[in-house]
């Protein structure tokens, strides 16, 4: 067996040992304070103006075109620049994450906010409702449910991003750990932060759909 | 209207860039990127970088389509294989699967190999996500119409299903391509000799922003094209239907 293959119960007890160490709480911490605040405000950016540009024509004119012709762009290619700007530290991780969820909350805040149903836009005119109540009671619900898919995109699309950025230039996190323990041959540590990667992906994707699901109540079979 | 963000931006680098109170490290002028640009087309080795990336993508998407597609027309129309495969499927999908890079490289070396691999499980994803959708939709009024006039099941599989879940299938490919991109510039970033995003890394190391950026240009110019070729072969292949958003 060649030596980076371990048996599941060692790296059940590579894990408890990690833990009791502190060899991976610190590295934990230290990629959630660059995955989050990234993945917020790309997201939050992203529905914004992608909402804005689904009800304004203006502003559809000016963002839509830049953002499609964009979109195909692997955007971890300008990491290096990004390094160049904001230096090595946590702020261009931060930056490269936002960059990158951007871009499906954009787009699915936009297709949401444009598939709003005309008839439901008419009521709520004929009802008296001022543009802003439009937007805020009508158009925001209706593209609720293509935002959420979207944000559910941009949280995988900041873990690749967040493992890519730590591996090439960090001191801390679950990438630079990773890299760091292939390195030295330790493999227990290796699949420790691999598998630690792995929960808190499926632990974000899964806070998600709960969120989701509360959301959306009213709409029946959608996520 | 478009073109006018790009514009204002292009135009406050240039003059950012000419001003000469910013570093040419931080905002090279766009004539000096330009210059860059125009070696990767007379420098075969600049260029090799480029296909090498490329081909890499290609490749693990390529299979990936290859495996992605039957696996998922037969998890859409067989509750037996959706039964068994499915609990993995949904399972495996929030991992990122990038983080499994390192055992990929102690196990099939650090040439391309470890790299077509990954793009390929990254790839498999949306591609066989989107065909199990795609055939689940299939109107069964079609199907049973076809199995009316004594279609065998191989028949319906090839003449009602898959052209059924064509858009479905193109939708994922559209979502799959992009990722191929971003897997292989990743992993080329992490631990390469070659490729385009071992070229950037070399570029950041020389503080040569301005080759940096040829090669984002260049990236972004494979991106497009790629795009533009699943978007064309379905337009071309679904000639029945149209686009309804960004995705199908």
């Amino acid at each position: 067996m060649p030596d980076w293959i371990l048996s599941p119960s060692e790296v059940v007890r590579a894990f408890a040992t990690a833990l009791g160490t502190g060899d991976l709480l610190p590295h934990v911490v230290a990629s959630l304070a660059r995955a989050i605040p990234g993945f917020v405000l790309g997201t939050v950016v992203g529905v914004a103006l992608g909402l804005v540009a689904g009800v304004s024509r203006v502003a559809d004119l000016m963002l839509s075109p830049s953002v499609f012709l964009s979109y195909p762009v692997p955007k971890i290619i300008v990491l290096p620049l990004v390094m160049v700007w904001f230096g090595i530290g946590d702020i261009s991780k931060v930056v490269i994450i936002a960059l990158a969820c951007f871009y499906p909350a954009f787009i699915n805040a936009y297709y949401g906010a444009r598939s709003t149903r005309a008839i439901l836009v008419w009521s709520a005119l004929n009802m008296g409702a001022r543009p802003i109540d439009l937007f805020r009671r009508v158009v925001v619900p209706s593209a609720l449910p293509m935002i959420l898919s979207g944000v559910r995109v941009a949280l995988a699309l900041s873990f690749i991003l967040l493992f890519a950025a730590e591996m090439v230039g960090a001191r801390s996190g679950l990438g630079y750990l990773i890299k760091q323990s292939e390195n030295s041959l330790r493999f227990d540590l290796m699949y420790v932060s691999i598998i630690t990667i792995a929960v808190l992906g499926s632990l974000g994707d899964a806070l998600l759909r709960l969120l989701g699901r509360r959301l959306v109540r009213w709409r029946e079979g959608r996520p | 209207m478009p073109i006018v963000l790009p514009g204002l931006a292009l135009l406050a680098w240039e003059i950012a860039a000419r001003s000469g109170s910013i570093s040419r490290i931080v905002c090279p002028s766009l004539l000096a990127i330009a210059r860059e640009l125009g070696t990767f087309a007379i420098r075969s080795d600049h260029l090799t970088e480029a296909w090498i990336s490329l081909y890499r993508a290609l490749a693990g998407f390529a299979v990936a389509a290859l495996v992605g597609v039957p696996l998922g027309l037969a998890l859409g129309r067989s509750p037996i294989a959706a039964r068994l495969v499915e609990p993995l499927l949904s399972a495996t999908y929030p991992i990122p699967k990038i983080a499994l890079f390192p055992i990929f490289v102690f196990a099939l070396g650090i040439g391309s190999l470890s790299k077509v691999s990954l793009v390929f499980l990254e790839c498999l994803y949306p591609i066989v996500i989107n065909a199990a959708q795609g055939a689940r939709a299939v109107n069964r009024v079609v199907v049973w119409s076809a199995r009316n006039m004594g279609a065998s099941p191989i028949q319906i599989l090839g003449k009602v299903v898959l052209p059924a879940a064509a858009p479905a299938v193109f939708a994922g490919f559209r979502v799959a391509l992009p990722v191929a991109l971003i897997v292989v510039i990743i992993t080329e970033m992490i631990g390469s000799a070659d490729g385009l995003g071992y070229f950037v890394m070399g570029a950041l190391a020389d503080l040569r922003t301005d080759r940096l950026l040829a090669a984002v240009v260049v990236t972004a110019a494979l991106g497009w094209a790629l795009d533009g070729l699943v978007v064309a072969s379905r337009t071309r292949l679904i000639f029945w239907e149209r686009h309804e958003t960004y995705f199908n």
